[in-house]
C-alpha cells in the first residue's frame, strides 16, 4: 500500500511517473482484454460453425427456415445432421484419408499447399428423395480479397446441382453480386466435364457479355466486375480439377 | 424524464441539457462537425445504422467515464495515447461481443466498428469535457452526444431503407402490388442505396435544422 | 503489375475513401476552406499512409494474426492475437506521426513549418485507420499489394480534399439560401462528387 501512495505523491510529469502509468496501463488492458477475448470467443466459433454449415446446406437449397427457427444454432445443426450423412477427406491421387474431419478443414491453409500435400474435404449429402450430391469447398480471391463457396454436383458428379459463392468485401452492386441467387442460380444444370465421361475436367466459365444458352460450361459474368468475376472461374478450377482422381474412382465403382 | 428530475437530484436540470442539448442545439454531427467519418456506410438499412448507434453511445459514455474518473492520475504527455488506449479497449470489447452475439450484424458493420476509434466524436468529448469534470457530468455528456449522433445515424438510415429498398428494419413497407413490374407505379430509388446519397440527405437535415433553429446559420 | 497497377487506379477513384467510404471526413470539411491548407493536409495524409499501411501489414502478418508469431517459437503457431488488432494499429499510427513528425522537424525544417500543424492531427483521421483496418480485410498477399493500396487511398483523399477546396472557395460568390451556407452545402456538395466519382466504376480493369 505504501508503495501506491508512495506513486500517488510522484510528480505528475516526471519520467518515471509517465513510465510507470503507461506500463501498469498496458498490463491492466492487456489482461482485461484477454479475459474478454477468451471468454466470448466459444460463442463467436459457435456463430462461425453455423455460418458454414448454411452456407453448405444452401448450395443443396436446404435453408428454409433457418431464419424463422428459434434456436438458429440447433436447427441448423440437426439440418445439417440430417441432409449431410457423410463427410470425407481425399488427396489428390483419389484415396481417402482416414483421421481427418472434412468440416475442420480450413481451406484458407490447405490452399497455400503444394497440391499434393493438400487435404480435399467433400461432403456428401443425401436429399429427402434419397438422391445422392457432392458438395465441393471452394475458395479464391475477388478483387478486394477472399471470395468462397460451395458446389453441389449430382451423383453423375458432372452436371451441377447449386452453388452457393460468399465474399468479404466485394463492391457493392459489382463484384458484390456473386452472393445473389440470380448469379448463383445460372449454375444449376451447366457441367463440369466434356461429353458424356468424366475423363476431360472443363471447369465453369465465366462469359463476358452472357453465355449463350446452350453453352454447357458457361455463365454470364457480372457487368463491371470482371476480375471478381475472373477470381470466382479460377477459383473454380482450381478447387474442382484435384476431386477428379477421387470422381473416377467413384463412377468406376457404380 | 421530468418526475425523475424533481425527485433525484443526480439529473438536476444543469445534468439534463447535458443530455438534451447534443440531441439538437450543440449535435456533434451537424453544428459541431464531428464523427461523421465512420458511420455513413453503415446507413444502408436502419439494423446495422441502430447497433451502431449503440456501440458508439456505449463507448462514448464509457471512455467519458473512464477518463473522467482517472483524469487526475494521467501524466500530461502521455494524455492523448492514454485516451487512444481506453477507447480501442472499449471498442475492441464492443467488437468481441458484437461478434459473440449478433454475428449477421457484425459482418455488415465489418471494419468500421474498429472505426469508432477514430471517430472524432469521443476524443473531442474526452479532450473537450471529460477531463475536466466529474465522472457523473461526463457519463451523462457521453451519453447524450453518441444520441446525437445516434440519431442522426437513424434518420439518415430510416430514409435510405424506405425509399431504397421499401422497407424498414427489413419490414416492408411500401406494398408489393405498387412495384411496376407488378403492374403498378412505384420503383425504389436505387440511388438512395449508393453511398452519395447519405451525404446528400445529411445536407438535407442540417438545411432543416438551420432553418428552425436561426442561431445555428454559419456567416 | 498490371494486377498493383489495377489497385491503385481503384482506391484512387472508385473505392475513395472519402466518396465511397466517408473515411476521413472530420478533416475533410474542417481543412477544406482554401486550397492551400488542403494540399498540406492532402500530402500529410499521403504520406502517413504510405507508411502506416505497409507497417501494419507487417504487424498483422507476423504479430496478430492466428499462428503468426510461429516465427519466433513453433509453439506459439496456435497463438491469435487478432483481437488486438485495432489497439495494434492505432498505437502504430499514433507513433509513426510523432516519428514523421520528428524526422520532419529535423531534417526539413521548411517542409515542417507547411506540413507540422497538420500532422497531429492525422492520428485520429479516420482514412488512416479505415487504411489499415481494409488492408486486414482484404487480406492483400504481399507488402508491395499493401503499400500500393496505402499511397493510393491516400492519393484518392488528397483529390477529394483539394478538389472540395476548390469549390468551396468559389462559393463564397454565389448566393445559397441562408441555412444551407458553409456546413450544409459542404456535405450536399461532396455527395454529387460522390456520384461523379461513381461513373469510374464503369471503368472495367
Amino acid at each position: 500500500m505504501s508503495l501506491l501512495n508512495k506513486i500517488k505523491s510522484m510528480d505528475r510529469n516526471s519520467n518515471l511517473y509517465t513510465f510507470l502509468y503507461a506500463s501498469g496501463m498496458v498490463i491492466v488492458v492487456a489482461m482485461l482484454l484477454a479475459i474478454a477475448s477468451t471468454a466470448l470467443k466459444p460463442a463467436q466459433n459457435k456463430n462461425i460453425e453455423t455460418e458454414k454449415k448454411i452456407d453448405i446446406l444452401r448450395s443443396i437449397g436446404k435453408t428454409d427456415g433457418i431464419d424463422e427457427a428459434k434456436n438458429k444454432h440447433k436447427f441448423v445443426a440437426e439440418a445439417f445432421q440430417k441432409y449431410i450423412p457423410e463427410q470425407l477427406v481425399v488427396n489428390i491421387n483419389g484415396d481417402t484419408i482416414k483421421g481427418l474431419e472434412a468440416f475442420n478443414i480450413d481451406m484458407k491453409v490447405e490452399l497455400s499447399k503444394p497440391l499434393e500435400q493438400r487435404n480435399l474435404p467433400l461432403y456428401v449429402a443425401k436429399l429427402d428423395d434419397g438422391s445422392i450430391k457432392y458438395i465441393i469447398p471452394l475458395r479464391g480471391r475477388g478483387l478486394w480479397g477472399p471470395i468462397w463457396g460451395y458446389l453441389a454436383l449430382n451423383s453423375d458428379l458432372k452436371t451441377i446441382y447449386g452453388a452457393t459463392f460468399a465474399h468479404q468485401g466485394e463492391t457493392p452492386g459489382l463484384g458484390a453480386e456473386i452472393a445473389t441467387p440470380e448469379f448463383q442460380k445460372q449454375f444449376r444444370g451447366k457441367t463440369i466435364f466434356e461429353g458424356d465421361s468424366i475423363l476431360t475436367f472443363t471447369s465453369v466459365k465465366v462469359v463476358k457479355g452472357g453465355a449463350s444458352p446452350d453453352d454447357t460450361h458457361g455463365v454470364d459474368a457480372i457487368s463491371g466486375g470482371t476480375i471478381t468475376s475472373k477470381g470466382l472461374e479460377k477459383m473454380l478450377s482450381d478447387c474442382l480439377e484435384p476431386y477428379q482422381n477421387y470422381f473416377e474412382k467413384i463412377h468406376k465403382s457404380l | 424524464m421530468s418526475e425523475i428530475k424533481e425527485k433525484e437530484p443526480l439529473f438536476s436540470a444543469k445534468n439534463l441539457k447535458l443530455l438534451t442539448e447534443p440531441i439538437d442545439s450543440k449535435n456533434p454531427v451537424t453544428v459541431l462537425v464531428l464523427g461523421i467519418c465512420s458511420a455513413l456506410a453503415v446507413t444502408v438499412k436502419l439494423k446495422p445504422a441502430i447497433v451502431m448507434a449503440i456501440s458508439v453511445i456505449v463507448v462514448t459514455a464509457f471512455s467519458n467515464l473512464i477518463i473522467s474518473l482517472i483524469r487526475k492520475s494521467i501524466p500530461n504527455r502521455i494524455r492523448i495515447i492514454v485516451q487512444l488506449v481506453v477507447i480501442a479497449s472499449l471498442v475492441i470489447l464492443v467488437d468481441q461481443i458484437l461478434k459473440a452475439y449478433v454475428y449477421d450484424v457484425s459482418k455488415q458493420l465489418s471494419v468500421f466498428v474498429g472505426l469508432i476509434i477514430t471517430n472524432c466524436i469521443i476524443m473531442g468529448r474526452l479532450e473537450a469535457f471529460a477531463l475536466g469534470n466529474k465522472p457523473w457530468p461526463s457519463f451523462l455528456d457521453g451519453i447524450g452526444n453518441g444520441l446525437g449522433y445516434g440519431l442522426i445515424l437513424v434518420i439518415v438510415a430510416f430514409f435510405r431503407e424506405l425509399l431504397g429498398s421499401g422497407t424498414i428494419l427489413g419490414l416492408r413497407v411500401i406494398p408489393l402490388e405498387w412495384y411496376v413490374k407488378n403492374g403498378g407505379f412505384y420503383e425504389n430509388n436505387g440511388m438512395m442505396i449508393l453511398p452519395p446519397m447519405a451525404l446528400i440527405t445529411v445536407g438535407i437535415i442540417i438545411w432543416i435544422q438551420r432553418s428552425r433553429n436561426r442561431k445555428l446559420i454559419e456567416e | 503489375m498490371e494486377h498493383l497497377i489495377n489497385i491503385f487506379v481503384k482506391s484512387i477513384f472508385i473505392d475513395n475513401m472519402v466518396f465511397a467510404y466517408f473515411l476521413g471526413m472530420c478533416s475533410y470539411l474542417a481543412v477544406s476552406k482554401t486550397v492551400k491548407t488542403s494540399v498540406g493536409l492532402g500530402f500529410a495524409v499521403i504520406f502517413v499512409m504510405a507508411i502506416t499501411v505497409p507497417v501494419n501489414y507487417l504487424m498483422n502478418k507476423y504479430l496478430l494474426l492466428p499462428g503468426a508469431l510461429k516465427w519466433l517459437d513453433p509453439e506459439f503457431a496456435s497463438l491469435d492475437l487478432s483481437f488486438l488488432s485495432f489497439i495494434m494499429f492505432i498505437a502504430v499510427i499514433a507513433s509513426m506521426v510523432q516519428l514523421v513528425e520528428m524526422i520532419v522537424e529535423k531534417f526539413s525544417p521548411s517542409l515542417y513549418s507547411s506540413l507540422g500543424i497538420f500532422l497531429p492531427l492525422i492520428a485520429v483521421n479516420c482514412a488512416i485507420l479505415g487504411g489499415s483496418l481494409f488492408m486486414q480485410e482484404r487480406e492483400y498477399k504481399t507488402l508491395a499489394e499493401a503499400t500500393v493500396f496505402g499511397v493510393g487511398s491516400g492519393v484518392g483523399w488528397f483529390l477529394a480534399i483539394v478538389s472540395i477546396a476548390a469549390i468551396r472557395e468559389r462559393l463564397k460568390y454565389s448566393d445559397i439560401p441562408k441555412p444551407l451556407r458553409g456546413l450544409g452545402i459542404a456535405f450536399i456538395l461532396t455527395g454529387l462528387m460522390g456520384i461523379a466519382f461513381m461513373t469510374f466504376m464503369g471503368i472495367k480493369l
